[in-house]
């Protein structure tokens, strides 16, 4: 029996056959890693050994593929024809990105956890130096003459601008949420900035997300594109200039004001991509780009984290990994230019019947497919199956996996490894439309309040809450129902959110156990030595003078586990009462309140605290409220 | 007693022999012949123009109804809320140089431009002292920000704000004004306060008020700040000095001595002066009875006014003997209410009640005497 993936990649495939034939190895290998599942594991998911690749860069000379591996803390060479592992150099902590010099000769990899990138000689893998960044550097990319390096810092959300001779930082680019993907124009003249999560907006509004496109003569901001109605901007490609070198960058595209009473016919969340035609010229009177937006799902299946991006050299095929669907999309850009053209584009958001007009194979791949690279031949791309510790070769123009590449991972699946491979599969959910990371990229928040809870529309939205440290912050929801991870993501994720049977027990289990093990990040407002700034210390003496700790406990993560009714609720909330959000790494979490009304720590207060429920605080200046963030920021 | 004082010179003889800037005859100054000026009748979206910045080619005006971008000489962009800006009334325009970034001030909080879109910053939703912004100013990873309850400062990599205000420095009272970032250390205009110095590197405050105390007297003409109604700052890093714009005259300090003027002692068009600007041998001063010059070398003033009577412009040359002469141009700014100015090479660009004016420089008679700047032969 064919799964609903194979019915769809057989349905929409020009060689049907091929692509059963594909599907079934791909399942064949997910069954068989299942059949190695460990009973017990270790507590933390960050002391496994599993490399976890998320991404990776052929050698100028395609020889050579590079894989930054982020649990393994290094990056590999892999020899590109005899398919093999020959070299790793271990880098910072949680290494994310990755950019080879123009001449080869010098690797990039930005170390999320350490603030830092490390310069590694391409040819020994030793690392010369270690240029300190801005706050989580994730994706980089160097200039042509390879002088500078820009660098995007995902908690800082800026830019860091690395003047590679003297290793210094020229400058910051703000670049407001996120910044996650950074690629340069195939001419050398602009850098391009994905964001990853859209701006902050009132909760009764769509999300818009943000293209930044810097000038790289002038090191500055030339264009900020906005992509309404979509969030997750993880990847940017650029077409060639023969196919009018256009941009594409996969997106999600959520209906987070609809109540999740269907997930049929794309009414909670659909998974697509931006074309983006830059305008001619940038200046300060205003840049015109267009965008238009194009869906990847089908009418009754869904590809869902819609991630990394590639052309082929002549531009006739895109490629585009679905990170929870275990797949890539295979576009003949051809076709793709005719559906662009064959109806308004105000319309095409939101079809579902545009993927068949012009995704002409769906390749399946391993677990999480997080980035794709196509070789400077053309003759191959090779996608990074980030919880499978593998890469897939495929070919082209036949579009076939190819092969596997074993980058040295466990043979093991551990039970954290393989709850971690379910959060990010989005089998589990009616038609494949969304996995639990489409709404919790990279185990945090998607930045929007969603109607969860409800099926009234405009009521009970509440806004995503993260999943990092959150396994003693017990009860769950907003509205502190659900006593365990158990509840909150068995039978209740079943039946309101995945609308299908869910997970069996043992699936549960395993999931739960890595959500359990998402560890919070460093924070970067706390000084490394744990002391805190004079406005800090100030802020604490404010939080207990206050009382904060009364519903904000130290002790218990700032939470007292129990809801409390702070005057928060709006006229459109069933009740008034909430749970306690713990604040750990709170400045990390915007929007803020149940809601999502309060886009700023301070708006708390500032707006949303007018009967002082939410503690006294009217009568505090402007000062205090200052010194009581920074506090906070701090936690 | 702060509306409708004059000041008066007591000892104007010793003042005048203690004044460096007179004396010597030198350069006849760069005049100002030739007015190209912006109003609603070619594009400007508001008579008042508060604020005016040049980028290169572009300039960059605050109005009282939204920012304004003039390119070849013509309005090419007029940016209101609708657009995103966080208030119509754009008080201050600042640019961040190594970005590329405008910050600007208004009426309703601070805005960020960048790339063609807005990101803004109030007191409700961020750190923000006030949303009655006046001034704004950029060092290095900081904004400053001069509101009507205090300096705010946020930090652009850590997103910290920090007030500074008459709780927390030796400000008489918050309301602040104008910011001039300096070397090494930041000045503020502060509304009854004097001037404020902020030490970057020290992180301390100093501030500067009037030594006699008095409104209604100068004891000695350049024993200190003038006024401490102080309305607008501005840094001179050619010659290391702040000049400060009072409504009740000009001060200039260089770090050891104070240079005071009035327009009783001075070619200065008026005492009430709502800003200055400074670089090399020149100090501005945009006063409500035009704009005036000095040439602090020379202590040679110019002061340019429109004729109300024949719709000309007047130049009013004033040399350091106090001998007056004028010319007449057929074009002139826009209104004689000068609110702020800029510089745009040899040209300058000024802000007024009624328009915003751009100014052609004559070319600079290298040489030629006072007499022949007066004569105009």
């Amino acid at each position: 029996m064919k799964t609903a993936s194979q019915k769809r990649a057989c349905r929409s495939g020009a060689i049907p056959f091929l692509l059963g034939v594909v599907g079934a190895v791909a399942v064949a290998l997910w069954l068989a890693s299942n059949s190695n599942l460990r009973a017990a594991d270790s507590a933390v998911a960050g002391a496994s050994n599993y490399l976890t690749p998320v991404a990776v860069k052929f050698s100028p000379d395609g020889e050579k593929l590079y894989v930054v591996c982020e649990d393994d803390d290094s990056v590999l060479a892999v020899d590109a024809r005899t398919q093999r592992v020959v070299g790793k150099a271990k880098v910072g902590h949680k290494p994310r990105g990755l950019a080879v010099s123009p001449d080869g000769k010098s690797l990039y990899v930005a170390n999320e956890w350490s603030d830092t990138v490390s310069e590694v000689d391409a040819a020994t893998l030793q690392v010369r130096r270690t240029l300190p960044t801005g706050w989580g550097p994730v994706g980089l990319a160097t200039d042509r003459p390879g002088k500078t390096l820009y660098v995007a810092n995902s908690i800082g959300n800026d830019i860091s601008v690395l003047d590679l001779a003297s290793g210094t930082e020229l400058k910051r680019l703000a670049s407001l949420r996120s910044p996650h993907d950074v690629e340069l124009s195939r001419d050398g003249r602009r850098v391009y900035v994905a964001n990853l999560l859209p701006h902050l907006v009132s909760p009764d509004e769509s999300p818009i997300s943000e293209l930044v496109i810097l000038d790289t003569q002038t090191r500055m901001v030339s264009e900020r594109i906005w992509i309404p109605g979509v969030l997750e901007l993880r990847h940017v490609a650029e077409a060639p200039t023969t196919q009018a070198g256009y941009l594409l960058v996969p997106f999600m595209r959520p209906k987070n004001l609809n109540p999740l009473i269907q997930v049929a016919n794309g009414w909670i969340l659909t998974h697509g991509m931006a074309i983006v035609r830059l305008a001619k010229t940038a200046s300060a009177a205003g840049a015109h780009s267009e965008v238009t937006q194009v869906l990847l799902d089908d009418v009754d299946y869904y590809y869902a984290g819609a991630e990394g991006a590639a052309f082929t050299p002549d531009g006739r095929y895109a490629l585009v990994t679905h990170a929870d669907a275990a797949t890539v999309s295979v576009i003949d850009t051809t076709l793709l230019g005719k559906r662009l053209k064959s109806m308004p584009a105000a319309e095409l958001p939101n079809r579902l019947d545009s993927a068949r007009e012009f995704v002409v194979r769906r390749v399946a791949t391993q677990a999480n497919p997080t980035d794709v690279e196509v070789s400077p031949d053309g003759r191959l791309a090779v996608v990074v199956n980030r919880l499978d510790d593998s890469l897939t070769v495929v070919s082209i123009p036949g579009f076939q996996a190819r092969s596997r590449i074993d980058l040295g991972g466990p043979k093991e699946i551990s039970t954290l490894r393989h709850g971690q491979q379910l959060f990010h599969d989005a089998k589990f959910c009616f038609q494949g439309q969304f996995a639990c990371a489409t709404c919790h990229p990279d185990d945090h928040i998607d930045g929007v309040a969603w109607n969860l809870e409800t099926p009234q529309l405009g009521r009970d939205r509440v806004a995503n809450r993260t999943l990092r440290g959150i396994s003693e912050t017990a009860p769950y929801k907003w509205n502190g129902h659900n006593p365990d991870l158990e509840t909150q993501c068995g039978p209740r994720i079943a039946k309101f959110l995945f609308h299908s049977e869910g997970f069996n027990a043992k699936q549960l289990a395993d999931l739960v156990s890595f959500i359990k093990s998402i560890p919070l990040p460093p924070n970067r407002h706390l000084a490394a030595d744990g002391q805190l700034t004079p406005a800090q210390e100030r802020g604490r003496a404010i939080f207990f003078q206050k009382a904060c700790d009364t519903c904000h406990p130290p002790a218990t993560h700032y939470t007292a586990k129990t809801s409390f009714d702070v005057g928060t609720a709006s006229k459109y909330d069933t009740s008034g009462m909430f749970d306690v959000p713990q604040l750990d790494r709170i400045y990390e979490k915007p929007p803020y309140l149940h809601n999502g009304e309060a886009q700023s720590l301070e708006e708390i207060w500032t707006k949303y605290n007018a009967t002082d429920k939410h503690g006294v605080t009217s009568d505090m200046s402007k000062e205090q409220l200052n010194d009581l963030v920074e506090f906070l920021k701090s936690l | 007693m702060r509306n409708g004082k004059r000041n008066r010179w007591l000892m104007i003889g010793i003042a005048g022999l203690l004044c460096p800037a007179t004396g010597a005859l030198g350069q006849t100054p760069v005049l100002y012949t030739k007015w190209e000026n912006f109003t609603t009748a070619n594009g400007m979206p508001d008579a008042k123009v508060f604020s005016v910045l040049v980028d290169g080619n572009r300039v960059w005006a605050g109005t009282e109804n939204g920012l304004v971008l003039i390119e070849n000489s013509k309005v090419v962009k007029v940016l209101t809320p609708a657009d995103g800006l966080v208030n119509r009334v754009v008080t201050g325009i600042a640019i961040d140089k190594t970005t590329g970034d405008l910050w600007l001030s208004t009426f309703g909080g601070v805005s960020r431009y960048s790339g063609g879109t807005f990101q803004n910053f109030t007191s409700l939703t961020t750190g923000l002292a006030n949303d009655i912004v006046y001034g704004i100013a950029v060092q290095d990873d900081y904004v400053w920000i001069a509101t009507t309850a205090g300096i705010s400062r946020m930090n652009l990599r850590t997103g910290e704000w920090m007030i500074t205000s008459e709780r927390t420095a030796p400000m008489h009272e918050p309301w602040s004004y104008g910011i001039a970032v300096g070397d090494g250390k930041v000045y503020f205009a502060v509304w009854g306060g004097g001037v404020l110095e902020y030490d970057i590197k020290g992180d301390y405050w100093k501030p500067y008020t009037d030594p006699d105390g008095e409104m209604e007297l100068v004891l000695f003409k350049n024993q200190g700040l003038i006024h401490i109604i102080v309305s607008n700052i501005s840094y001179n890093h050619d010659t290391k000095m702040f000049w400060a714009s009072t409504y009740f005259g000009m001060s200039g300090y260089d770090g050891h001595n104070w240079y005071n003027y009035l327009s009783t002692d001075s070619g200065l068009a008026s005492d009430f002066i709502n800003a200055t600007q400074t670089r090399g041998d020149d100090v501005w001063a945009c006063t409500d009875k035009g704009l005036s010059y000095l040439n602090f070398k020379t202590n040679t003033w110019v002061t340019y006014r429109p004729n109300a009577k024949t719709g000309k412009g007047e130049i009013v040359i004033t040399g350091p003997d106090k001998k007056v002469t004028t010319r007449e141009t057929p074009t002139s700014l826009a209104h004689n209410y000068i609110i702020n100015m800029a510089f745009q090479g040899n040209d300058i660009w000024v802000a007024t009640a009624a328009g915003l004016s751009h100014g052609y420089s004559e070319s600079h008679k290298e040489g030629k005497s006072n007499e022949q700047a007066r004569t105009g032969r």
